[in-house]
């Protein structure tokens, strides 16, 4: 049973993702307090805030990759197509295939360029024989922009590529199991400025087809590649809305400091 | 100098880097460096020097015990003692165990030394040779039946007393109740000596038989089989159970008080004398069991055991060593958690697991004490031919030969050391091959 989740603004289009009253503890420590938030599929949304914000820890709540951490506690719903992730029903294994993850360190697995991609559809059973994992992988180096860099050394080891390429990789690892959602955790922030325009790049490239959510902590990316914004301050949303409007127009003082540069 | 120099500290600003107090420092720190490096060397000399005179001191005394001295002698192999050779080859062989060769070799004896009469003297004579020698005829005519009839000079073994004496161990020049070797002997072996009928040889019997009463007799590949079908039971049960509670404990298991306690007792295990894995081997699986004594089954269960706690812990070391970073990849594509440690985590920590594995095998072979629990230090003469025969393995050899009082088991002791060392470097040498191959996969 799907439940019906009201929308949190009325103009807006169906959300894919709904995070109604969401806390997050560890242990004693009060991450996220209470956030309210909707993910549109068509849009990119950028999590801001100085560090220790939790905005990194609601993120990895979206996908349950906080599971493992014995004393993480979260309470709350979060809604995907209307059916609460957190629900005991819900396969993690599913939600994990459709709402996939990029790492603030490019993890390749030491393994070739091929089976970087390829491990996914074939743990999901995507692709039925060889040719159509190679279509998948062929599709999926295409999206991320990495096909004519890596297409003649496909056998190659992924952790052989430079830093950027190995985060597009990771994307392309991401994107082959065709995923509704993606979360980006700071995906630019052991990258060079020229890498981090690729994938910058490829984020703009992306948006549209997914669901995409980046936390960032350079403010000039988020202006850059995101829609919606949403600043965090200790564990509290301080500021939800549209990109152009939180970097020229922003209601909160503490936001105005924070994209100013005054505190962070 | 700028303007912040008037907000630091004076002692700061009066940094005189020429001064002869900081020459002093530098010197004491140079020093320091100097004597710290002194101590590392002398250390590594005094190792390797200390490898040098144990492998040497091993080598020397045990090279010797590849070689066993043959004496040539010409033996008539009297028609009227030995079976028609026209015969059936099986009867012919038959009938030749029947034959009593003592009898033929004390006549080419005596034809050789005709003025040995008294019945003590023959019998001296006699032991010149090896009691293997009556078995070598034997065989000698079994394999060419046409030499019954004919006078032949035959390569015989030298008893283990002659074998010494020859090879120097035994010094001839003591008085003669003081050496088993006594004065006739010695004059019948320099005669011998003279007519270049002694000669030492290689002595492949020493690698291919089993164990045996006589020195000159004695072999490893009884032991050596012993300890490969030992080490076989061994890392069968050992590996899979230490790799699944590894990964167990690394990958699934709660952190509660249950698994921290048995974590403790697996650290503690490790350190437990290993007799005391002998008398659980000897209580558990031949008290309550009731499998065979002396088999390589019960002492490579009971290797198992030992080497348990050696390869969990540095499997579990090695699962450690992952970067969870690969975890999360996984995790993060959807894998279960049981792909994400059988497709990431163990092929990646495999080399570190393969390596304590190896150095719990290393240990194991090495290992006597606890075999001596289960039986295995018995006299085995038959090399074993499954895990249910009754063997012995090559530590515990060592300590048998070891424990002899013939001379010549010195030496022998010291060449089965050798063929022990010879397999440690070999296990060694593959663990290296496995880890580099597994490194290269990925």
């Amino acid at each position: 049973m799907n439940a019906v989740v009201e929308p949190l603004m009325a103009t807006e289009s169906k959300p894919k993702m709904s995070i109604r009253d969401v806390h997050v503890r560890y242990g004693d420590v009060h991450a996220v307090k209470g956030i309210n938030l909707d993910l549109y599929s068509d849009k990119v949304t950028a999590l801001i805030g100085p560090s220790g914000c939790g905005k990194s820890t609601l993120l990895r709540c979206l996908n349950r990759m906080n599971d493992t951490i014995s004393d993480c506690e979260v309470r709350g719903q979060i809604y995907l197509d209307g059916k609460d992730v957190y629900a005991s029903d819900i396969d993690v294994v599913q939600l994990r295939a459709r709402v996939g993850m990029v790492f603030q360190k490019p993890n390749p697995f030491p393994k070739s360029i091929y089976d970087n991609v390829a491990y996914g559809p074939r743990i999901h059973g995507l692709a039925t024989d060889r040719d159509a994992l190679d279509e998948i992988v062929e599709a999926s180096l295409e999206k991320a922009g990495l096909w004519h860099e890596v297409k003649d050394r496909l056998d190659h080891l992924g952790t052989a590529l430079s830093g950027g390429q190995q985060q597009r990789l990771c994307i392309a690892r991401a994107i082959a199991v065709n995923p509704e959602v993606i979360l980006m955790d700071e995906p630019c922030s052991s990258l060079d400025p020229i890498a981090t325009a690729k994938v910058e790049a490829l984020i703009d490239e992306l948006s549209g087809r997914y669901a995409i959510v980046i936390v960032t902590h350079s403010m000039q990316q988020a202006a850059r590649v995101s829609q919606k914004t949403v600043f965090f301050h200790l564990g509290e949303m301080i500021e939800y809305g549209d990109t152009t409007q939180i970097f020229t127009a922003p209601q909160q003082e503490q936001t105005r400091d924070y994209i100013t540069g005054r505190i962070g | 100098m700028n303007d912040n120099d008037e907000h630091m500290p004076p002692a700061m600003q009066q940094v005189d880097w020429a001064s002869p107090q900081m020459k002093a420092r530098l010197n004491r720190r140079y020093w320091m460096d100097r004597l710290f490096r002194g101590l590392g060397l002398s250390a590594v000399a005094a190792a390797t020097l200390f490898l040098i005179v144990l492998l040497g001191n091993i080598i020397q005394t045990g090279v010797s015990g590849f070689f066993q001295t043959s004496i040539e002698i010409d033996v008539s192999f009297d028609a009227s003692i030995l079976p028609d050779p026209a015969l059936p080859r099986s009867e012919f062989s038959q009938a030749v165990a029947q034959v009593n060769m003592q009898r033929i070799l004390r006549q080419a004896l005596l034809e050789k030394f005709p003025d040995v009469k008294a019945r003590g003297d023959v019998v001296r004579l006699t032991r010149l040779l090896s009691s293997g020698a009556r078995s070598q005829l034997r065989s000698l005519v079994v394999r060419s039946p046409n030499i019954v009839g004919t006078t032949i000079p035959v390569q015989l073994l030298a008893s283990d007393e002659v074998d010494q004496a020859v090879k120097g161990n035994i010094d001839v020049s003591l008085p003669e109740e003081n050496r088993k070797l006594k004065n006739k002997e010695v004059g019948w072996l320099s005669l011998l000596q003279s007519e270049n009928r002694v000669s030492l040889n290689f002595h492949p019997r020493f690698i291919t038989s089993g164990d045996s009463r006589e020195p000159e007799l004695v072999g490893v590949w009884g032991a050596v089989v012993g300890s490969a079908l030992t080490l076989l039971v061994t890392l069968l049960t050992a590996f899979p159970i230490g790799l699944a509670a590894a990964i167990y404990l690394e990958e699934f298991a709660p952190r509660n008080r249950l698994t921290t306690i048995i974590e403790i007792n697996i650290n503690n295990l490790a350190a437990v004398p290993s007799i005391v894995f002998g008398l659980l081997g000897l209580a558990f699986f031949l008290g309550a069991v009731g499998m065979a004594r002396s088999a390589p089954l019960v002492g490579g269960l009971t290797l198992a055991l030992l080497s348990l706690p050696t390869i969990i812990i540095s499997a579990r070391a090695a699962i450690t060593a992952v970067p969870q970073s690969i975890r999360d990849a996984a995790r993060g594509l959807g894998a279960s958690p049981m792909q994400v440690a059988f497709h990431h985590v163990v092929p990646q920590a495999m080399p570190g697991i393969l390596t304590g594995t190896i150095i719990g095998m290393s240990r194991a072979l090495g290992e006597s004490a606890p075999l001596l629990m289960i039986g295995m230090v018995a006299f085995i003469v038959d090399v074993p031919t499954g895990i249910d025969d009754p063997a012995t393995v090559l530590p515990v050899q060592i300590f048998l030969w070891a424990d002899s009082p013939e001379r010549a088991f010195i030496e022998k002791t010291s060449a089965a050391i050798m063929v022990l060392l010879f397999f440690l470097i070999s296990m060694n040498g593959i663990a290296i091959w496995l880890r580099q191959k597994f490194e290269r996969n990925w």
